[in-house]
C-alpha cells in the first residue's frame, strides 16, 4: 500500500477509513497540530474551540462544567480573560490525553465526572450559595441523589407559617436537620470510596431518561418533599439556624431514597412527626403540594393513593380532596398544608430513626422493596393487613399511612 | 416626559431622596425610591401595558398585599391602591381585567385568552377569568418554581432542574422537555425575542450565580446556547473561594433586547447576550434584590431591594425596610454593539 501523504502532513481526511497506509509513526501529529487556537480571540474563538471536531468532546463538557470557566464567558464579572482560559483549556488536553489511570477502574470520561462533582462540592461549600438544592455535574446527566430542593420562598413560607403558630422551633429544627443532611452529603460527594464512587457512577449513567423523579418512586431524588418539621430531637430552644454550624442532628445522614450506596438510615418520612402540633393548618407544611398532585390523577385533587415513601403525604392525598381547584390562588396551600403535617403528627412518638409506628421501620428496611423500586402498585400479598386496610378506607387513619403504593385493584382511575 | 425621557442626571427629580445616606447604603445607585413600600419583602414586580396610559407598578409583598403605584414622568410615584390577599403574593402580572398571584401570566392568543399559573402543587393551570374552574391542567414534573410568557411561547422551570417550553398556539401544549443546561436549582426565566420579535428562546437564572442563555432551534446550539457567571463576589481571582449568589430576576429590555439580572447580592447587571458581554453592575445594596422589571418602552428599569431568605431565617429582620427603586434605563442598556 502507498503511504498517505496526507496522514504524514497531519492532514488526513479519511482517517481509518484511509485506503492508504498510516504509518504509525505520523500519528502522532494531528493532536499537536490541534490545539490552543485564538487563544487571544473574542467570543467567536473561543466557541469555535468547543465546537472543534479534532479535540474529543470531552473537554468540551470539562472547560464548560468545571467551576474554572463558564461555557461563554469566564470569570465572574468580566468576561474576557483568554489567557487564562486557554491555560485552563490546554491542561485539560494534555491530561486527558496522557493516558487514563486504569489503576482506579474509572475511565477518562468517568474520572473527570467524579473529579467534577468533588470540585463542585467544594465550590458549593465554600460559596455560601442556597444550599437546598438539586445538582448535576453536567448538563444532561440526571440529578444526583441525596440534595433535598426547596426553594427560598418555600422555605420561608414554611417560617411564616409556623410562627403564625409560635412554632418556629420546629422550623428551626427541621432546617437544621436538613442543613445536616447537606452537609453529610457533601462531605461524602467530596471524598468518595470506591463503592461510593461507583454507585454515583451508576447514578449518572442511568438515570439519564429520568426526568421525573417527582413520582416519588426509587429513582433518584428525595423530591419527596415534605418540609419536614419534625424536631429531630427535643426542642432546642436557641438551636441557631444559621448556614453554617450546626448543632448536632442525631439522625445523621438521612439522605434519599435509597438509591446511593453510601446512604443510610433513610426514614426522613417516617419521622415528619412534628409532636404536638395542635393547629394543623398552621404548621403549613409547603410540601402537600407536591403529594398532592403526586397522585395518579392529572388534576389537583388526589384521592387515597399510597404513596411510597411519603408516609406523611398520603394523608394529604386523602384530605385534600376537599380543597379544590384553585390551589395556587393564596400561594399558601393551607388546606394541604394542614393536613399532611397533622398526618404526620399523630405518629408522633416518633423522633428519628425508625419509632413511628411499623410502617416506617418497615420502610429503612424495605427500601429496596417498597420505595427504590419502580413499582406502581404493590400486589396484595406484599402488603400487611393493616396496610390493606387503610387502602380499603374511604380516609387513611393518620398515622397508619402505608408506605408502599396501593394495589392496582383498589385504584380508581 | 422630564424624567423619564431625558438623560440627564434624574436622581435629582423631586422624589423621596432619603436624607444624607452617609453610613446607610440602601441605595448606592441614587435611584428614585417609590413611595410607601410593601412592609414586607418584596417578591414581584411589574409594570403595565403599553395599552395602559401611563405606567403603573404592581408590586407583590410577603405582607399579603399587591401594591399599586402610578409612576409620573417626573419620577413621583403616587400610591394608587393596594389589595389584600390571605397569604404572601409571590408573583404577579398585568392583564387587562385584574391583577392576580401566584406565578402567574396572563395569555393572550388571537382565539382564546386566560391566565396561566404555575404551582407548587406541580401544576400548570389555565384560567379563563370567568369561570371558577381551570380551562386546562398540565402535569408538571416537579414544582414549578418560575415561568414566563411572551406568545406563542411559555417556559416553565420546576424544581429538580425541570425545564419545559410550551407552545400556546390554539390551545396550550408541551412543546418540548428541555435538559437543563445549569447545575443547580433554577430560581428565574425569561424569554427573549429575536429581531422580528418573535420569541426564540429564554435565560434560565439558577441560585448558583449562573445565567444560561438557551435558544430554541438554533443554527448551531453548541455554539449558540451557553452559560454565563454573574452575582458572585471575588471576580477574576478564582483561586480563592467565592461567595456565590442567586439570581433572583431576569428582564429583558422590550427594545434593546439586552438583559438586566439581580441577585441576593444585592446588585443588578446590565448584559449584552449577542456581544456577550456585561453592560454595567450596580453597586451593592445593603439588602439582595429581589424582582426586576422593565416598563413597555423601556425607559424605566424598577428593581426592588428586601429580604429574599437567601441565608435563611437568621437574617431576616422585619424592621427592615424594602424598597423598590426606579432607574432610567432608556441610555444603560444599549447593545454594546450597535446591529
Amino acid at each position: 500500500m502507498t503511504i498517505c501523504q496526507f496522514f504524514l502532513q497531519g492532514r488526513c481526511r479519511f482517517g481509518d477509513r484511509c485506503w492508504n497506509e498510516h504509518p504509525r509513526g505520523g500519528g502522532g501529529r494531528p493532536h499537536s497540530a490541534g490545539p490552543v487556537r485564538g487563544a487571544g480571540g473574542g467570543w467567536g474563538a473561543a466557541s469555535q474551540r468547543y465546537a472543534n471536531v479534532i479535540q474529543p468532546p470531552i473537554f468540551k463538557h470539562s472547560t464548560w462544567g468545571g467551576s474554572g470557566d463558564g461555557g461563554g464567558f469566564s470569570g465572574a464579572s468580566d468576561f474576557g480573560s483568554p489567557g487564562n482560559k486557554s491555560a485552563v483549556f490546554s491542561q485539560n488536553r494534555f491530561s486527558a490525553l496522557s493516558s487514563a489511570h486504569p489503576a482506579d477502574g474509572f475511565s477518562d470520561e468517568e474520572q473527570r465526572l467524579l473529579d467534577c462533582v468533588a470540585k463542585d462540592m467544594a465550590t458549593w461549600e465554600s460559596s455560601g450559595q442556597w444550599m437546598f438544592s438539586c445538582y448535576s455535574p453536567e448538563a444532561g446527566k440526571p440529578n444526583v441523589s441525596g440534595f433535598r430542593e426547596f426553594s427560598a420562598e418555600e422555605v420561608r413560607l414554611e417560617y411564616y407559617n409556623c410562627s403564625a403558630n409560635n412554632n418556629t422551633e420546629n422550623y428551626i429544627n427541621s432546617v437544621n436537620q436538613l442543613v445536616q443532611e447537606w452537609r453529610n452529603r457533601l462531605q461524602e460527594l467530596k471524598a468518595l470510596n470506591a463503592s461510593g464512587k461507583e454507585s454515583l457512577l451508576s447514578q449518572l449513567k442511568n438515570a439519564v431518561t429520568q426526568p421525573l423523579p417527582s413520582l416519588g418512586f426509587g429513582g433518584q431524588q428525595a423530591s419527596s418533599f415534605g418540609f419536614p418539621s419534625f424536631p429531630v430531637s427535643s426542642s432546642s430552644s436557641a438551636a441557631s439556624f444559621s448556614f453554617k454550624a450546626n448543632p448536632s442532628v442525631p439522625p445523621g445522614n438521612a439522605a434519599a431514597v435509597g438509591s446511593s450506596a453510601a446512604a443510610s438510615n433513610p426514614p426522613t418520612f417516617g419521622v415528619t412527626s412534628s409532636p404536638s402540633v395542635p393547629n394543623p393548618v398552621g404548621s403549613g407544611n409547603s410540601s402537600a403540594p407536591s403529594a398532592a398532585s403526586f397522585s395518579f390523577k392529572t388534576s389537583g385533587t388526589t384521592s387515597g393513593c399510597g404513596t411510597s415513601g411519603l408516609s406523611g403525604f398520603g394523608s394529604s392525598a386523602a384530605a385534600n380532596s376537599s380543597s379544590t381547584a384553585p390551589l395556587p390562588v393564596s400561594a399558601t396551600p393551607s388546606a394541604a398544608t394542614g393536613t399532611s403535617q397533622s398526618g404526620a403528627s399523630s405518629a408522633s412518638a416518633a423522633q428519628t430513626a425508625g419509632a413511628s409506628g411499623h410502617n416506617v421501620t418497615s420502610a429503612p428496611s424495605a427500601v429496596p422493596n417498597g420505595i427504590a423500586s419502580d413499582k406502581l402498585y404493590t400486589p396484595r400479598s406484599e402488603l400487611t393487613a393493616e396496610e390493606l386496610e387503610q387502602f380499603e378506607a374511604k380516609r387513611f387513619t393518620l398515622g397508619k399511612i402505608p408506605l408502599k403504593p396501593p394495589p392496582i385493584d383498589l385504584l380508581y382511575l | 416626559m422630564s424624567l423619564f425621557g431625558s438623560t440627564s442626571g434624574f436622581g435629582t427629580g423631586g422624589t423621596s431622596m432619603f436624607g444624607s445616606t452617609t453610613a446607610d447604603n440602601h441605595n448606592p445607585m441614587k435611584d428614585i425610591e417609590v413611595t410607601s413600600p410593601p412592609d414586607d419583602s418584596i417578591s414581584c414586580l411589574a409594570f403595565s401595558p403599553p395599552t395602559l396610559p401611563g405606567n403603573f407598578l404592581i408590586a407583590g409583598s410577603w405582607a399579603n398585599d399587591v401594591r399599586c403605584w402610578e409612576v409620573q414622568d417626573n419620577g413621583q410615584t403616587i400610591p394608587k391602591a393596594q389589595q389584600m390577599h390571605t397569604g404572601p403574593v409571590l408573583d404577579g402580572c398585568w392583564s387587562d381585567h385584574d391583577a392576580p398571584v401566584k406565578t402567574i401570566h396572563w395569555i393572550k392568543a388571537p382565539n382564546y385568552s386566560c391566565v396561566m399559573t404555575g404551582s407548587w402543587d406541580k401544576t400548570l393551570k389555565f384560567w379563563d377569568t370567568r369561570s371558577p374552574t381551570p380551562m386546562m391542567t398540565l402535569q408538571l414534573p416537579e414544582r414549578c418554581y418560575c415561568a414566563d410568557v411572551v406568545h406563542p411561547m411559555a417556559a416553565v422551570a420546576t424544581a429538580e432542574r425541570g425545564l419545559i417550553v410550551y407552545q400556546l398556539e390554539n390551545q396550550p401544549s408541551e412543546f418540548r422537555r428541555i435538559e437543563s443546561p445549569l447545575k443547580h436549582q433554577h430560581r428565574c426565566v425569561a424569554i427573549f425575542k429575536d429581531k422580528v420579535n418573535k420569541p426564540t428562546g429564554f435565560a434560565l437564572g439558577s441560585i448558583e450565580g449562573r445565567v444560561a442563555i438557551h435558544y430554541i432551534n438554533p443554527p448551531n446550539p453548541a455554539k449558540d446556547n451557553f452559560t454565563f457567571k454573574c452575582h458572585r463576589s471575588n471576580g477574576t481571582n478564582t483561586s480563592a473561594p467565592q461567595d456565590i449568589y442567586a439570581v433572583n430576576g431576569i428582564a429583558f429590555h422590550p427594545v434593546h433586547g439586552t438583559l438586566a439580572t439581580v441577585g441576593s447580592d444585592g446588585r443588578f447587571s446590565f448584559w449584552d447576550k449577542d456581544a456577550r458581554t456585561k453592560l454595567k453592575t450596580s453597586e451593592q445594596l445593603d439588602q439582595p434584590i429581589s424582582a426586576c422589571c422593565f416598563n413597555h418602552n423601556g425607559n424605566i428599569f424598577a428593581y426592588a431591594s428586601s429580604y429574599d431568605w437567601s441565608k435563611g431565617h437568621e437574617f431576616y429582620n422585619p424592621q427592615k425596610k424594602n424598597y423598590i427603586f426606579l432607574r432610567n434605563a432608556a441610555e444603560e442598556l444599549k447593545p454594546r454593539n450597535k446591529k
